[in-house]
């Protein structure tokens, strides 16, 4: 083209898939034209790891420790909603106390979940100071798992009909004191990110989501609160012991990047309102159901929970022929959906944008990928 | 409620279903059963009552695929489910004209069962490698046979 004179105006760009701001491998396929991109094209699967084949492969109780590799960030809501699934075809009822702790285990979780998405999304802006704020955070949370989980990330703790292990003093004793601290660390939030005048300019305004796209695409999460739809599957579709608890739906009106930073970031007080509820009113009682099934083999049949997880709509759709193994397990995961409209919002944006805008959708990538 | 008005939007187009779902036992307020080159038509009336796609999938059935279209709302609960029989080697049409976010689960399908989408935009591999030559959840696949 230069030799004949005639400037070659598109060029492509390789987003990733070993890039930092791509959080995991996620490749996305640029076509540029100058600073702009014109056309964006995510490519995904290179963490595909065959969870709904291996499904097909082994029974109930064998395919519960995959769930937490699936979402590793916010593993105790799959581990609830591959759990409900089950007990919903078994016809298990979960005994209260079992949902309380399910409940407040699941929101520590998702607690953690957003911290880590604020500390690496503020990196990913250039921002190198909040990751070290919400990795102290999130240690103390995640010593708190440690002790009545038994680890640190894949987490594998829910049983069908309810959970192994009751909750001790000393947990309890350091979820207040999480609880408090936290609620004085949102100060240093606010101070440290949410005022801060370059993370304004960098999201405000930035990466528009409007209520239709939101339909269109099957948006859920804080993708869909962000824009003003209160849409959050724990009020919307009441699940486990949620409907006891007094809690808010943070909305935003925009639907920018900054609108659901903050959706997140008020989520996580509502989660400890959740908990400090939940710890309060904790009922006495067992643990676990019983009559539960050592060999599980449901009745021919299909089901589909959903649940909220940090990132949004996890259902889980399995389809039982009456044997031992599930005949098809489909796992409805958000990111998957929420990343879909990246080539719709990326247009006409530059490149340092687009990283704001992937950030903000807080993909996982496993999650994707499955 | 919702669940009237989908049912009246469903009624012109004929299906075989249209059912009250078992919500405690299966999670589905309406059971809807469609041939599969319905689904525009149903996917645009799931559209007009505000209903987005939760999820779009396959059943390999070994004489015949299912393929199983979810839906539901974001202001009032019900879910819908639809199930669509498609034999095997028989191409669906396409709903991401409709629903752009059916563009990616279309592709799913397709990776994993072969399923064709007719008048899908962009039809190709998803999650595995592109020069793959299976489609992994097929009920006749074999793992090990993928490897050699």
């Amino acid at each position: 083209m230069i030799e004949l004179g005639i400037e070659e105006k598109t060029y492509t760009l390789n987003l990733g898939p070993q890039h930092p701001s791509t959080h995991g491998v996620l490749r996305v396929l640029l076509e540029m034209e100058g600073e702009y991109i014109t056309k964006a094209e995510p490519v995904i699967g290179y963490g595909h790891r065959g969870h709904e084949h291996m499904a097909e492969n082994r029974n109930y109780h064998q395919f519960l420790p995959n769930m937490a590799r699936v979402d590793y960030l916010h593993a105790l809501a799959y581990n609830q909603g591959y759990c409900m699934a089950v007990e919903k075809l078994l016809g298990i009822t979960v005994p209260e106390r079992a949902e309380y702790l399910r409940v407040i285990l699941s929101e520590f979780n998702r607690i953690s979940s957003h911290l880590v998405w604020i500390g690496a999304y503020l990196l990913d802006l250039g921002a190198f100071t909040p990751i070290l704020y919400c990795f102290d955070d999130r240690e103390n949370l995640l010593d708190l798992l440690d002790r009545i989980t038994g680890s640190r990330l894949t987490y594998c703790f829910y049983r069908f009909g309810g959970v192994p292990l009751d909750l001790d003093d000393e947990f309890i004793a350091g979820a207040r004191a999480f609880i408090k601290r936290l609620r004085t660390r949102f100060k240093d939030y606010n101070n440290l990110v949410t005022k801060n005048v370059i993370f304004i300019n960098r999201t405000k305004g930035v990466g528009l989501i409007s209520q239709e796209q939101c339909l269109k695409y099957g948006l859920t999460g804080p993708m869909v609160r962000g824009s003003g739809i209160p849409y959050d599957i724990r009020k919307s579709e009441p699940y486990s012991a949620y409907p006891a608890f007094d809690f808010e739906i943070p909305i935003g009106d925009k639907g920018d990047i900054m609108d659901r930073y903050l959706v997140r970031l008020r989520e996580m007080e509502q989660s400890l309102r959740i908990i400090e509820q939940a710890l309060d009113k904790l009922p006495n009682g067992p643990i676990m159901a019983e009559k539960v099934p050592k060999r599980v083999k449901p009745a021919e049949g299909e089901v589909y929970q959903a649940v909220e997880t940090a990132r949004g709509e996890f259902g889980c759709y399995i389809v039982s022929q009456g044997d031992v193994k599930p005949y098809r397990i489909k796992l409805r995961v958000p990111s998957f959906g929420n990343l879909s409209i990246l080539p719709e919002l990326a247009v006409d944006t530059l490149v340092a944008d687009l990283v704001a805008i992937l950030g903000s959708v807080d993909v996982v990538i496993p999650e994707i990928d499955r | 409620m919702l669940k009237d008005k989908l049912k009246k939007a469903l009624a012109p187009l004929d299906l075989a279903q249209v059912a009250d779902g078992d919500y405690a036992k299966t999670g589905y307020h309406l059971e809807v059963a469609a041939r599969p080159e319905q689904m525009p038509a149903v996917a645009q009336a799931m559209l007009s009552q505000g209903c987005f796609l939760e999820s779009l999938t396959a059943v390999d059935l070994r004489e015949s695929f299912t393929l199983v279209y979810h839906f539901a709302n974001f202001h009032e609960l019900c879910r819908t489910v639809v199930h669509a029989s498609l034999a095997k080697g028989a191409e669906a049409p396409t709903i991401s004209q409709i629903y752009p976010g059916a563009d990616w689960y279309e592709r799913e399908v397709y990776d994993l069962f072969g399923i064709r989408f007719a008048g899908h935009p962009n039809l190709k591999r998803i999650l595995l490698p592109e020069d793959a030559d299976f489609h992994p959840l097929l009920k006749d696949f074999a793992a090990e046979a993928a490897n050699d």
